[in-house]
């Protein structure tokens, strides 16, 4: 075989996740949304950087090559995930309750059959559906009813951590909005910390405490949801702003919408920094030197040389 | 006399299928009417009956197995009953489609060039050499940089806003009238999407053609049609023009649908999202009533037995519920908040 490149799908990411946050990520397909989640779970591997992991009691591990003896079954208990796709997340050959079962079984979190059995009653009750749906298989279920059923498996474990990829984006919009309810209840319930990835702007601002916005493998920009929102500074951010529909027929934006051409291929990244060949505000640097994030207010970094050039020219003003 | 700017006419479609559950009534009794140069959205969600009331117009339907019945009359001529021949000369050529899945619509095995000559072919009076010149053109007129180039490459070479784009270029290439375009930018992300809309406007701006634009997400709505159709489990329950829609909504659907938009205000109040209450029952479960009372908070004995007729309730926004029926239940309705 052949190797024409490496997938750099992820180049520089700093985050981290504290108790009960909630950490949302935004981009396009192909941003590193999914890889990021991915690697946190230890499903990939990353080729530099390190993933520190904090046990229930504070302790520190680095994760980042693979999970030791010690550490492996609290991580795996602490840190759970959910998919985009419920037709595809669960096994069509088991029932309900046996997807349910296995990771309380994997984790031997009961000896007693029955407390285990009135468990995946009570779980599947906190999601919203019929105790008794246990006996049946997943293709008896809507997407809505299946994606209910991943996160009562996701949840079995008592996780500190979940990772939410796309919840919601293979459901209808009706659908849509009682699984964030149920997600942001569980959470309160649980004291959860969340990293909630997802391209819907409007359902990320609702979830997160932060959000960061990707870009070809890149944090573009990070910041509080609200500073997101009120101020996007990056011209990735902005444009992303701009391009989500008003839901108002007499102040249409098409046509108001910038941004031209499409992301990069990630095999042969652009130099310097990635968005430049699509940003109308690029300037000559742009091409040879990638920007580096820059704290613009409290919390809200973003990663532009135009950020740069303000700070310059009023600091030598000041 | 007919009005020389109506192009389509759809007059109490019905596609029934035959399952082992039973009849299933994806389309059941729709009317509407299309003019020239004019955008009408229809709007519902998954199972609602949209994507086969598009197929049903095409001839997409295989009759038998599924039953077919109503009339649709396209620029005079009726097409329920047509033979498949007289079909083919008008679908792909005076009426053609736009599909939701652009990475699954094109044939791996082929090249561009030779999927977007094989309309040429079939359709078209051109030599060989004008219709690639066409072709060509009309890929550029999509802003496909190097169209020379990526008329001899293959759709695995595309990403899917281009291929998005191929698939418009192959739709306007024998310049119809008519264009269904079926969820075209779902698969896509949003700056894509924002691009290939605002290309569709243009070109049909410029052509003064037709869309049959459907779609679950009301934001595309906004931005895009003249007219919107909701549709409910295989019926129309809500028509009108987009600003009525969007600002006189009258079907408690409608509004439903309305207020499952994600708003800022939500989370800085603290609240959980509205949603609406219950699923779309099955097409072996509908009763004979209202399809919609299992979920409406406004559903009464009638809703549940007798299928509410449409109602006009002022010029071109018409709606099918009985709460419109008589006018003091419409002024409660219309001060409710949803």
């Amino acid at each position: 075989m052949q190797v024409t490149g490496y997938v750099k799908a992820l180049e520089k990411v700093d985050f981290s996740i504290s108790e009960r946050e909630t950490i949302g990520i935004v981009g396009e397909s192909g941003c590193g949304k999914s890889t990021l989640g991915k690697t946190l779970v230890k499903i990939h591997e990353p080729t530099a950087g390190s993933i520190i992991y904090f046990d229930p009691n504070g302790k520190s591990y680095d994760i980042t090559n693979g999970l030791t003896k010690e550490v492996r079954s609290t991580f795996r208990k602490d840190v759970q995930m959910i998919f985009q796709n419920p037709y595809d997340s669960l096994d069509p050959r088991m029932t309900i309750r046996d997807t349910i079962l296995e990771p309380i079984q994997t984790h031997k979190l009961f000896k007693n059959l029955k407390d285990q059995d009135r468990y995946v009653r009570e779980l599947l009750s906190k999601v919203g559906l019929d105790p008794d749906y246990g006996k049946r298989y997943p293709h008896e279920f809507s997407g809505g009813q299946r994606q209910r059923i991943a996160i009562a498996r996701s949840i079995s474990v008592n996780p500190r951590l979940l990772i939410c990829d796309e919840p919601t984006s293979a459901l209808d919009v009706s659908v849509q909005s009682q699984i964030i309810n149920l997600l942001k209840q569980i959470q309160r319930e649980h004291n959860m910390a969340f990293i909630f990835i997802s391209h819907n702007l409007d359902v990320v601002y609702h979830m997160s405490d932060r959000i960061l916005v990707m870009y070809l493998g890149n944090i573009v920009e990070s910041a509080p949801s609200r500073a997101i929102f009120d101020n996007p500074t990056h011209p990735y951010t902005q444009a992303l702003m701009s391009a989500i529909p008003n839901w108002n027929p007499r102040e249409r934006k098409l046509g108001t919408v910038k941004l031209e051409g499409e992301p990069p291929s990630p095999i042969n990244p652009p130099t310097g920094c990635p968005f430049h060949p699509r940003c109308e505000f690029r300037m000559d640097i742009c091409a040879r030197a990638k920007p580096e994030p820059t704290e613009i207010s409290s919390g809200h970094f973003c990663a532009c040389h135009l950020r740069d050039l303000t700070i310059d020219s009023s600091r030598s003003a000041g | 006399m007919t009005d020389t700017r109506r192009i389509l006419t759809v007059e109490n479609l019905k596609t029934y299928f035959k399952t082992p559950n039973g009849i299933v009534k994806a389309v059941d009794g729709i009317s509407f009417h299309l003019d020239k140069g004019e955008t009408l959205a229809l709007v519902g969600e998954s199972g609602c009956g949209k994507s086969v009331t598009a197929q049903s117009i095409l001839g997409l339907i295989k009759v038998p197995p599924a039953k077919l019945t109503g009339s649709v009359v396209f620029k005079g001529q009726e097409l329920v009953g047509l033979s498949d021949d007289k079909y083919r000369d008008i679908r792909g050529m005076q009426i053609s489609m736009i599909f939701q899945e652009p990475m699954s619509a094109f044939d791996p095995l082929y090249t561009i060039g030779q999927q977007l000559m094989e309309i040429a072919k079939v359709h078209m009076p051109w030599s060989y050499q004008e219709a690639k010149q066409r072709i060509i053109d009309s890929l550029r007129l999509v802003h496909i940089p190097e169209p020379e180039k990526r008329y001899s490459e293959y759709p695995h070479e595309m990403s899917g806003g281009m291929l998005q784009r191929i698939m418009i270029a192959m739709a306007l290439l024998p310049s119809p009238e008519l264009i269904i375009a079926d969820e075209p930018t779902t698969a896509l992300d949003v700056t894509i999407q924002a691009q290939v809309l605002n290309l569709m406007q243009e070109l049909q701006d410029s052509y003064n053609g037709s869309m049959i634009f459907i779609t679950h997400d009301l934001g595309i709505v906004a931005e895009i049609a003249d007219r919107v159709h909701v549709m409910y489990a295989g019926k129309i329950v809500e028509k009108a023009s987009v600003i009525d829609l969007f600002e006189n909504p009258l079907h408690p659907y409608t509004k439903g649908l309305l207020t499952s938009r994600v708003k800022r205000e939500y989370k800085k109040e603290g609240k959980d999202l509205p949603y609406i209450k219950g699923h779309v029952p099955k097409a072996s479960e509908f009763s004979t009533g209202c399809r919609f009372h299992s979920r409406c908070t406004y559903a009464t004995e009638t809703c549940k037995t007798t299928m509410p007729p449409e109602i006009e309730t002022e010029k071109g926004h018409r709606v099918a519920c009985f709460l419109f029926e008589r006018d003091d239940l419409v002024e409660n309705f219309a001060n409710a908040k949803p």
